[in-house]
């Protein structure tokens, strides 16, 4: 029975700011009413406004920052979820129900170095991943900063959300956008085949990736073709976040560890998933 | 004190509220947001006899005012149910209502025969109205005699308390609910989710993978209503209300419309901690309204039928179960 997170609950806070960031971006501000033990990164919320102007169905949201009770929330708006929070006045109810999901796994300092990919508001689960790995994970050795290193791709520069934050936390980043408006002109991943190419990032590395679904398919099947330990950072539609309504199945590899069922339910068995655990080809 | 236990038939809750099938999973792994003590019964996700890997992609496609699912019965069928879920879900202190699927009269009557060997499944819950399977156009959801046939085969199979969950999509749903009582139901579900469809013109897209799916949440309230309603007056079996309700408001006006039991369903996906508050606030509106008991407020709606009833009980006639007449 896949079961939500047992440190998972239904949360209220209020809003504390929005700001907004990029060409259609905000970092939403929510105090919560009680304070959440330290939140894995890449782990997400479901979040709505419970003034009745969210749509019936709250949205999952990777959580960005953590400060005390105050959680920052990446949010790039494109619909009527997205425009009710980002819209939200400080002081506006929202319903949190979470902290959701697995997130990365230990990122350990032993072994290859650490590379990160974002596309777009896939950046969402990195802020406190970099903060994190840099920390020391799971009572492991902190990951030393020459060993991470974060490539950040977009469309276009101003969909780069919080470049110059993600810049102070000390690791190396490289943009790269559709449009050659910032950094490398192609994708996040030929940004890495250059990268590697040139000697600045190690032939052998490890990867975790969130961003777009082709994005993400394309690191699949580098994952498999180089025989890389990739995870990938999965959105889909959520009905829930809690592994109740079955709506957000991704199919699994037959021959991997997810095999024995045909889907895994992103929500309570990811969002991260170990690239050899799943399909992504054919997904739209 | 509000006394909020209800009879559903043979069995007793502790309280009108339910989860509704597929929308709380089995329940116990949600005791982190609701306890299942808090509640009068848990029912299981559709369980069918085989395996079904669900439907394709997308699966659920939020409206303006309500959700579209189509999720096609994922499950891992009875054999994983019994041996994985069932040991698990027979822990939780409340009444444990297996929810059957089937795509065949033989598959109910099988599915019910299983079940009828579980000490801890309470009752079974009839699924005649997937709208996601064989594209909803399963006879048993919308042909009297057919869901008759279902509830009959499901009736000599066991002797556990059997529930018949109905689909709105149907001309007269009164029809639906005698033929499933004079099978031999115990109780009545209604209703499942109306059938619906959303367009993305600029893509040309559907909403759904399989094009059309069921129309859930607060929009389908009044229509759910209604639906229970008719439900109530045509059969004696107690009926459960199910469509919309995310209040205690909501609740009670399932009750009132003459049901004895209520389902929360799509605003468990919104709030997973919504059925414990929702007991707590039916409690606390009770109280304030200073109604003492919930089973008063059943089957209360001034609709003309009062006077039918009491010609009924002044003729000896055994007063619907869960029905009280005031």
């Amino acid at each position: 029975m896949p079961a939500p997170p047992s440190d998972a609950r239904a949360h209220l806070g209020r809003v504390l700011g929005v700001e907004t960031c990029g060409a259609d971006g905000a970092i939403l501000t929510v105090r919560t009413i009680s304070e959440l033990a330290p939140i894995r990164a890449s782990r997400f919320f479901m979040l709505g406004r419970t003034d009745g102007v969210s749509p019936l169905i709250p949205r999952p949201f990777s959580i960005y920052r953590q400060r005390g009770r105050d959680l920052d929330f990446l949010i790039k708006i494109t619909g009527r979820g997205t425009r009710a929070l980002a819209g939200a006045a400080s002081g506006t109810e929202i319903r949190l129900t979470g902290p959701l999901g697995n997130g990365w796994p230990t990122l350990e300092a032993d072994g290859a170095p650490w590379v990160f990919l974002a596309g777009g508001v896939g950046s969402a689960p990195f802020y406190l991943a970099i903060e994190q790995a840099l920390a020391g994970m799971d009572g492991r050795g902190p990951v030393p900063r020459k060993h991470i290193s974060f490539l950040f791709g977009a469309a276009q520069a101003d969909h780069l959300y919080d470049l110059e934050a993600l810049g102070d936390l000390g690791v190396s980043i490289h943009t790269a956008t559709d449009d050659g408006s910032s950094g490398f002109h192609g994708t996040v991943l030929g940004l890495l085949d250059r990268l590697q190419g040139e000697g600045t990032i190690a032939q052998s590395i490890r990867i975790c990736a969130c961003g777009p679904e082709p994005m993400l398919r394309a690191v699949e099947e580098l994952a498999r073709a180089r025989d890389v330990e990739a995870y990938l950072s999965l959105e889909t539609l959520m009905g829930c976040g809690v592994g109740i309504c079955n709506g957000c199945p991704v199919p699994t590899r037959p021959e991997g560890p997810l095999g024995e069922w045909p889907n895994a339910k992103c929500c309570v068995e990811g969002p991260v998933f170990a690239a050899d655990a799943i399909t992504l080809a054919g997904v739209e | 004190m509000v006394e909020l236990s209800v009879r559903l038939g043979a069995l007793e809750l502790r309280n009108p509220v339910m989860t509704a099938s597929g929308t709380y999973g089995h329940g116990l792994e949600m005791c982190h947001f609701t306890p299942p003590e808090l509640l009068g019964a848990l029912v299981s996700k559709t369980v069918t006899l085989a395996p079904r890997p669900g439907n394709p992609t997308p699966r659920i496609c939020e409206t303006q005012l309500g959700l579209l699912n189509s999720i096609g019965l994922e499950n891992k069928g009875i054999e994983s149910y019994l041996e994985h879920t069932l040991p698990e879900v027979e822990k939780a202190d409340t009444v444990i209502v297996t929810n059957a699927g089937g795509e065949s009269i033989e598959e109910y009557r099988e599915m019910a025969r299983i079940l009828d060997g579980q000490g801890a499944v309470d009752a079974i819950e009839l699924n005649l109205s997937c709208p996601n399977i064989q594209g909803g156009a399963l006879p048993f959801s919308t042909d009297p005699a057919k869901a008759a046939e279902v509830v009959a085969a499901a009736r000599e199979a066991t002797s556990k308390p059997l529930f018949a969950k109905l689909s709105p999509n149907v001309a007269h749903i009164a029809r639906m609910a005698r033929a499933v009582e004079e099978a031999g139901a115990d109780a009545i579900t209604a209703v499942n989710t109306l059938l619906g469809l959303s367009v993305d013109w600029r893509r040309r897209k559907p909403g759904l993978g399989t094009v059309h799916g069921g129309y859930s949440g607060p929009a389908i309230k009044p229509v759910a209503l209604h639906c229970a309603w008719a439900c109530a007056r045509a059969v004696e079996i107690p009926v459960i209300g199910c469509g919309g309700i995310s209040t205690a408001e909501d609740a009670l006006e399932f009750l009132v419309a003459g049901c004895a039991a209520v389902q929360l369903g799509t605003a468990c996906f919104a709030d997973p901690a919504l059925p414990g508050r929702l007991v707590a606030e039916l409690h606390e509106l009770l109280r304030r309204e200073g109604i003492a008991s919930v089973g008063d407020l059943i089957g209360t709606l001034r609709d003309g039928r009062e006077e039918n009833l009491e010609a009924r009980s002044g003729n000896g006639e055994e007063r619907p179960k869960g029905i009280p007449v005031r």
